[in-house]
């Protein structure tokens, strides 16, 4: 059936075939590499999967670390629609997981409404820091970001939550205690009995869905698609440039902001004095994978949320989490070449459409 | 001053490394990753031959093997290079950590390993060499064929291709170079500071390399003087927060968050403003192609 072959793999969808590849290939890189390290792979892939889809627990886990994934990816992508790079999605999760534990702990109804506000926010104004230096001094926003990454953690953890918001009455050898636990009116509630799942991979699906239709169905959203096409054309059709990168920035921000406020108000309920998620980091790999684009980038966060639950279980069998990075980066290093593919998706098309576009890939403007 | 001249060799090493990659046009987000992936293969390698400065040559050469990685996908593949050095800095996060518990048996840092000499200051011959090496590699790019030819490929890849230098080649060297670079960067933290490999290296050098690079202007001369400067104010704020015990206050991170805020302040000034390579990051379609 050549029709069905050719519309099946039709370049338009080479995007996704890219991206699948990238996913499978990656899962078997690493399969080989458990297996050379004299570790029983198959076992292992059998826990992993069992530890991210076997029964309502670790539902629940999947569905929880893939809320937090979908918005930090989601920040990721939407600075890519504004032609930015944000590597800062960890400060700026970490500036809204601290506002959303400072306003978590007022004991009024709502606070979890105020607490998840807060941490919108806070992350805002960290990705807006970036964006005004972009736009104002001309600091390349990679640069800018992976140094506001580095003050947020070094201001955050050793510096707000070890001192001034310390629990009251940790003694002075307890520097780890973190901040006091927020209030139970602020915690995101659960959903089912027996499973961790609690609101907020509803309302992480609810913002992909706003911003899906923020940036595709209205005018301020085609006007950063514009900025991130071409800035100077953007320009010079009377958008103003500037002031759409810095909005974008914001949103970018606003997005891992709440993915902090996710993390804190959904499982840890405090500020831990140990917090280092690498979700912000994970959100770069999801966006990249997921095409940029708000659906894409909800199915790639919901494809590593699950590897990230299924990892822990490998410790079982002895293999260190550290398998479900080494997969991510591999996706991400195969996505990132969308060449490598286009050879086995030309033959899958078959000779009829021979006539194969390299697919966009996320392109950072200098 | 001590502090400085032991922490500005990784720094000096990994810009030097980002100023050859990015002079010859292609953007070095990667430099983290390569010098994570230096820093791990100077330990084993030490261990394994008990020499540190096998241990320098693995790093080197694993850098290398990294930056080669970068080459093919953005070179071969026209990868986004900034996409492709993130990639390869997620790689070497994962892959390090997963090969640190593999061959040590640890998730944390490995066993200690022979470290480098150092003679009665306390230096290694790797920290003079943070010195040296900057003023020769200016001579290098500045004054020699090879050096017009990179810088040519870097500013107007079309220009030099109609002069029979063959683009994309000499690209892929120059990152394979940029990784022998960050590789000696990365093993002068395992081997040369530290004495052995720590999972969390190196903790951001590699990103502060790059914002050497930038400050310095894209040169060798400017980029490994942004590294000093990186690394004054890092000794700076060591004294700092030693001699006003900011441990005991519990404002440690006011402290460490301060070479980073100087960093981006300095960046904001203006003062480090100034205009890249003008072919830097742009993919080469060679002609007929």
């Amino acid at each position: 059936m050549p029709e069905l072959r050719a519309r099946l793999f039709a370049p338009a969808r080479d995007t996704f075939w890219g991206a699948f590849a990238a996913l499978i290939l990656s899962l078997l890189i690493s399969f080989v590499a458990i297996a050379a390290s004299g570790r029983d792979a198959l076992t292992g892939f059998a826990d992993l999967f069992s530890g991210a889809f076997g029964g309502p627990g670790p539902l629940g886990e999947t569905a929880i670390k893939s809320a937090i994934l979908v918005l930090t990816g989601l920040s990721v992508a939407v600075a890519f629609t504004v032609g930015l790079f944000n590597i800062g999605a960890e400060g700026q999760l970490i500036w809204g997981a601290l506002a959303a534990a400072v306003i978590g702990q007022l004991d009024v109804p709502g606070a979890m409404a105020l607490g998840l506000l807060g941490a919108a926010v806070a992350g805002a104004g960290w990705g807006f820091i970036a964006g005004w230096l972009k736009v104002r001094r001309g600091v390349h926003e990679v640069i800018s970001t992976i140094l506001l990454n580095w003050i947020a953690i070094h201001l955050v953890h050793g510096w707000l939550v070890a001192g001034p918001l310390a629990a009251a009455g940790s003694g002075a050898t307890v520097s780890i205690a973190g901040t006091d636990p927020v209030s139970a009116s602020a915690w995101l509630p659960r959903l089912f009995a027996g499973s961790r799942l609690d609101l907020g991979f509803p309302l992480a699906l609810a913002f992909a869905a706003a911003v899906w239709f923020l940036l595709t169905r209205t005018v301020r959203g085609f006007e950063w698609r514009a900025v991130g096409a071409g800035r100077d054309a953007a320009q010079a059709s009377g958008i103003p440039s500037s002031r759409r990168i810095c909005e974008g920035m914001a949103l970018s921000g606003a997005l891992a902001g709440l993915a902090g406020a996710l993390l804190i108000l959904g499982t840890e309920h405090k500020y831990p004095g140990v917090f280092r998620t690498g979700y912000g980091f994970d959100g770069i790999a999801v966006a990249l994978v997921g095409g940029g684009t708000a659906l894409g980038t909800t199915a790639a966060a919901v494809v590593f949320g699950a590897l990230r639950a299924g990892a822990t279980r490998l410790q079982l069998v002895g293999i260190h989490p550290s398998f479900a990075e080494l997969t991510q980066g591999l996706a991400v290093l195969l996505v990132a070449a969308p060449r490598i593919f286009q050879p086995l998706l030309a033959r899958l098309r078959g000779r009829h459409s021979a006539a194969a576009s390299a697919p966009p890939v996320p392109t950072v403007q200098p | 001053m001590n502090l400085i001249l032991d922490f500005a060799p990784p720094l000096v090493f990994a810009a030097l490394g980002g100023v050859l990659s990015e002079r010859a046009g292609v953007v070095n987000i990667g430099l983290e990753g390569m010098m994570r992936f230096g820093a791990f293969a100077a330990a084993a390698g030490a261990i394994s031959s008990g020499s540190p400065w096998v241990g320098v040559a693995c790093g080197a050469l694993a850098g290398a093997a990294a930056a080669a990685v970068h080459a093919l996908l953005s070179l071969r593949f026209r990868a986004d290079q900034v996409v492709s050095g993130i990639a390869l800095n997620l790689v070497a996060l994962g892959l390090v950590t997963f090969l640190l518990e593999a061959v040590f048996g640890s998730s944390g840092v490995s066993p200690p390993c022979p470290a480098l000499a150092r003679d009665r200051f306390g230096h290694s011959l790797l920290a003079y060499a943070a010195l040296g090496v900057p003023v020769l590699f200016h001579l290098w790019l500045a004054h020699t064929p090879a050096g017009l030819r990179i810088r040519a490929v870097g500013e107007h890849p079309r220009a030099a291709a109609t002069l029979g230098i063959r683009v994309l080649p000499l690209r892929a060297l120059c990152v394979a170079g940029s990784g022998v670079l960050a590789g000696i960067g990365g093993a002068t933290l395992s081997v040369g500071i530290v004495g052995q490999f720590d999972a969390r290296m190196p903790a951001g050098q590699g990103f502060m390399a790059l914002a050497a690079m930038v400050f310095g202007k894209w040169t060798p001369l400017g980029a490994a003087a942004a590294g000093f400067f990186f690394a004054a104010a890092d000794a700076l704020q060591r004294q700092l927060s030693f001699s006003l015990r900011a441990a005991d206050l519990r404002l440690e991170g006011i402290f460490l968050a301060l070479p980073y805020a100087l960093t981006l302040l300095v960046l904001a000034s203006g003062v480090g403003r100034t205009r890249a390579p003008a072919a830097d990051g742009i993919p080469y379609e060679p002609e007929g192609s």
